[in-house]
């Protein structure tokens, strides 16, 4: 899965701490999902949505194999 | 009761179960009880009761520290809190299988008389599964930095 946290977090101009501290989880969460390490749970994306005012799928993206199932 | 009551009565229970975690503050009380307990480790001697109690000691301790909650736990932390209590517990039973046979060897080796298949105990294998998911645990998160 792809995403776009850097950028949405760029845009807002807020560091990893500060978004960590906004949606109440820790840093290394944060860096984590932003290096594709980690997917974070559908509560986490949708209050990561929240806070950027777009949807999820703005940020998340699937890569081409997951579309499908195969 | 029917089975439906039932049944929500069995989820309740699992549901308290899922929180067994204790609050941060307890992680450094194992870690004290553990070092004290170490310290007390070399301090006796022989196989005596201080010996023991020093043994067990040390495990309660861990088992503190394993079972605190982290400043921020979070669910990218308790997936990697998952991630090392599998790892320790598929470390332990690994060692746990392979142990009489690599003790039967060594035994062969050494003393180059028929030995025999000797068990890991069980203080052993409870010191393994807490001691790797305890610094499993703490690898991950430094790796995750």
């Amino acid at each position: 899965m792809k995403n776009k946290l850097k950028i949405e977090r760029a845009i807002l101009d807020l560091t990893q701490e500060e978004l960590a501290n906004k949606i109440g989880v820790s840093r290394q969460t944060i860096s984590s999902i932003e290096k594709n390490r980690y997917i974070p749970s559908t509560v986490l994306s949708l209050r990561l949505s929240h806070l950027f005012g777009k949807s999820v799928n703005d940020f998340f993206e699937l890569d081409e194999h997951e579309k499908t199932h195969t | 009761m029917n089975v439906e009551s039932i049944k929500e009565c069995e989820r309740k229970s699992i549901d308290k179960l899922k929180k067994y975690q204790l609050p941060n503050r307890f992680k450094k009380v194992g870690w004290i009880l553990f070092a004290i307990a170490f310290v007390g480790l070399f301090l006796t001697t022989k196989d005596t009761n201080p010996k023991l109690i020093a043994k067990y000691a040390m495990l309660i301790g861990l088992l503190l520290v394993s079972i605190s909650k982290d400043k921020i736990e979070d669910e990218f932390i308790k997936s990697l809190r998952m991630h090392s209590f599998t790892f320790a517990f598929i470390f332990a039973v690994f060692i746990a299988i392979t142990h009489p046979l690599f003790s039967y060897v060594a035994n062969f080796v050494v003393t180059e008389k028929q030995a025999l298949f000797t068990g890991i105990g069980d203080w052993m294998i409870l010191w393994l599964l807490l001691s790797v998911q305890v610094f499993y645990f703490e690898y991950l998160k430094k790796m995750h930095r």
